[in-house]
């Protein structure tokens, strides 16, 4: 926990990095871009799983796999299908600047809650501490922004990207929860979500070869 | 109860997914090759559960790699239910998948995939049931989904890709909201002093009960929250159910057998080996599975009820009878779980029964819609006749195997103290036996319209490894009602098993 102490200062500017990135992802109407914003999102989460886990090999492992499989090949699939796809997600159910607003509100309300509660959910008094308290905070945070986009954006892509989030999410609450435990990196590494998130992408490509259209409320079309 | 190491509980993995491999490797060969790969391959799946049975019903726990494999009572009663209606399933699909492949190409190359993913997919199966391991558990209930996204494809239909999604995003985002659930129980127990968790791997779903009662309850309570919402998506617990109609109605009927008879399952029995473990000490979790399992019944058998698609209305009916399952698993008490696990056997065997009647009515017949459809008892009369052994059991009418799980369930919930969750139930089982007696009037002695008459007149009855497939699961549904205690040392293994952790978090 030594190195969590020395590095408490970069690790909170990582995780706000990380929460601004997840909001651009969450608004971003141009899918190229929210992908690029989604790699700079696991990019932090990465690099905050090297700092707290510094030194243990299942923490270095996690870091490891995580870039390969979130920064490396779920854009590259993401991209890769893009150019089939529309480049511009279909129109959500809540308009740009409503959605937005919704999005910052509830992240600064919800951030401040479980900034302010959160030694009642917490495991042991360190974890109530700085930068834990922070990057739990931002944790759910990010989990709920996943379930957001998951609930109101109708694009396809748009919603498998909510599912990336959601899994950052709950990551991120594990690494901060228990940076010091091997089984912490095990956790991380086998509950990676990169088949689902593929299969789910063959799927976008299939519905739209077939309806010419990636908009989630427009797949009860293909029953008829 | 004693431990004993056992190569066992992997072959059970291992059988089916090489199998299903092979399968898939050998696709450019001939229909029989397909056919008789996962026929040997679940046929050997069988034989292995009959032994892992055997070796646990004294009390003895299969371990194996430490205790991350680890097959008790309840993990042996779901790899015999799974490998034997996997066997089943596979001899019913003989005569019944070409019949539907007439109009795909590349049928042949079909065929390997639909035997090898669901080779796989019963590996997969038989592995979240013998791994006490909760990172395992995660990641093979995630592995069952992925390998039957694409049987629920099958036909490559238009409605079947919507199907196919939605089955696959929503338990998708559901086994996340498990994840955060398992995040958060591991920090709690990792989160005690080290002398508290010494010698303990926290990892272990057994080792986590022994830290259960001492751990943070806002965090507890939170968790089990979340893993409500993940195992519950996969079981279809209302509110949780949008993918299962689409996903029942749209996959190959072997297929919706699986999906409904054992796929399901795997979330209750996912939420009997987590929950549980907290429920001696958070009574509040007892009362929140009791409202959300009762909300179940009630939902999905009045949905079931205003259906005309008779898959959709199987579907919806499975809605239904898992609220029943998890509310008995919920319960905490011996009656309550042994009724839960009884009707998770009885469920599994009639849904199977009658999803499997149902494909012979639409192989028959050529359409699902129930208004469409009548006249077939006189035709078809090993279908008309099993279809019926499905409908009264699953109404929970005696003789039948449901009539007594439905009613230990009954009498296990009001002697918990909820009273108005046994109304429920038996309300909802009212409702079944009216939803599916009239159904199974309507397609086999009902009135058709002039226009129809016709084709009913070309029908006869299905090819004999379907109806023998079919005649073996009532024969059991039969059996399993006239002389109950046959499941009974089985069930009550299965059932103690739970109860030993329970009494270990007690103690």
């Amino acid at each position: 926990m030594g190195s969590v102490a020395v590095n408490s200062g970069l690790v909170v500017t990582l995780m706000v990095i990380h929460l601004l990135a997840s909001m651009v992802v969450a608004e971003m109407k141009n899918l190229r871009s929210a992908v690029y914003a989604l790699i700079v999102q696991s990019l932090t989460l990465c690099v905050v799983i090297l700092l707290l886990g510094w030194g243990q090999g299942w923490m270095i492992a996690w870091f490891a796999w995580g870039l390969a499989t979130k920064v490396i090949l779920l854009p590259y699939l993401f991209l890769r299908a893009i150019k089939i796809l529309p480049r511009q997600e279909a129109e959500p159910v809540v308009s740009s600047w409503v959605s937005f607003g919704i999005v910052v509100a509830s992240v600064l309300v919800i951030y401040q809650i479980l900034h302010t509660y959160l030694a009642a959910l917490v495991p042991t008094v360190a974890a109530a501490a700085e930068p834990t308290r922070s990057s739990l905070a931002m944790a759910f945070t990010v989990f709920l922004l996943g379930i957001y986009v998951c609930i109101v954006r109708r694009d396809m892509v748009k919603v498998i990207i909510g599912v990336l989030l959601l899994e950052n999410g709950a990551h991120l609450a594990l690494i901060s929860l228990v940076p010091s435990r091997p089984e912490t990196g095990i956790i991380g590494i086998v509950t990676n979500v990169v088949l689902a998130a593929w299969l789910l992408l063959y799927f976008g490509v299939v519905t739209f070869r077939a309806l010419g259209t990636t908009d989630t409320m427009k797949l009860s079309e293909l029953k008829r | 109860m004693t431990q004993q190491t056992s190569i066992l509980p992997l072959l059970a993995i291992v059988l089916p997914v090489a199998f299903g491999c092979a399968s898939i490797l050998l696709r450019a060969h001939g229909r029989r090759l397909h056919e008789g790969t996962a026929l040997i391959g679940l046929a050997l799946t069988a034989i292995v559960s009959f032994m892992i049975v055997g070796a646990v019903m004294d009390g003895t726990i299969l371990t194996l790699w430490g205790e991350n494999f680890y097959v008790d009572g309840l993990g042996a009663l779901m790899i015999l239910l799974s490998s034997v209606l996997g066997l089943l399933v596979v001899v019913y699909s003989i005569p019944f998948i070409p019949t539907r492949l007439l109009e795909i190409q590349h049928a042949g190359r079909r065929l390997s995939t639909y035997y090898g993913q669901l080779l796989v997919f019963l590996g997969m199966m038989n592995w979240t049931c013998s791994t006490n391991n909760i990172v395992m558990l995660y990641l093979s209930l995630e592995l069952t989904t992925l390998a039957t996204a694409f049987l629920v494809i099958f036909y490559q239909k238009r409605a079947s890709i919507e199907a196919g999604y939605k089955y696959l995003m929503l338990v998708t985002v559901g086994i996340l909201c498990a994840l955060m659930g398992i995040a958060l129980i591991y920090s709690a127990a990792a989160g005690l002093p080290k002398t508290e968790t010494q010698g303990l791997h926290l990892l272990l779903i057994s080792d986590l009960a022994k830290t259960s009662d001492r751990m943070a309850p806002s965090l507890v309570l939170l968790a089990n929250a979340f893993l409500i919402v993940g195992f519950g998506t996969k079981a279809g617990l209302v509110p949780f159910h949008a993918w299962l109609p689409d996903a029942h109605a749209e996959a190959p009927e072997p297929i919706s057998a699986l999906l409904s008879g054992i796929v399901i399952k795997v979330g209750a029995y996912a939420l009997a080996r987590t929950i549980t473990i907290f429920s001696p000490s958070f009574s509040a979790i007892v009362i929140f599975i009791a409202i959300i399992a009762s909300a179940s019944m009630i939902f999905g058998i009045l949905m079931a009820l205003v259906q005309d698609d008779l898959k959709r209305m199987l579907a919806y009916s499975s809605v239904s009878q898992i609220g029943y399952i998890v509310e008995g698993l919920g319960l905490g008490t011996y009656l309550g779980i042994y009724g839960g696990l009884f009707h998770l056997v009885n469920h599994t065997l009639i849904k199977a029964l009658i999803f499997l009647a149902t494909g012979a009515i639409v192989m028959v017949a050529g359409t699902r819609k129930i208004s469409e459809l009548g006249g077939l008892g006189r035709r078809a009369p090993v279908t008309a006749a099993c279809f019926l052994v499905g409908a009264l059991a699953i109404g929970g009418l005696p003789p039948f195997s449901a009539f007594m799980s439905k009613l230990t369930l009954f009498i296990a919930a009001a002697e918990r103290g909820l009273m108005w969750a046994a109304v429920i139930a038996v309300f909802t089982g009212l409702l079944t036996v009216a939803c599916f007696v009239r159904a199974a009037y309507r397609i086999f002695w009902g009135q058709l319209s002039a226009g129809r008459e016709m084709i009913v007149d070309e029908v006869g009855e299905v090819p004999p490894a379907m109806w023998g497939a079919m005649a073996a699961i009532a024969a059991v549904v039969i059996t399993l009602g006239v002389y109950p205690k046959v499941a009974y040392p089985l069930l009550d293994n299965a059932a103690k098993c739970i109860l030993q952790v329970l009494g270990g978090v007690a103690s």
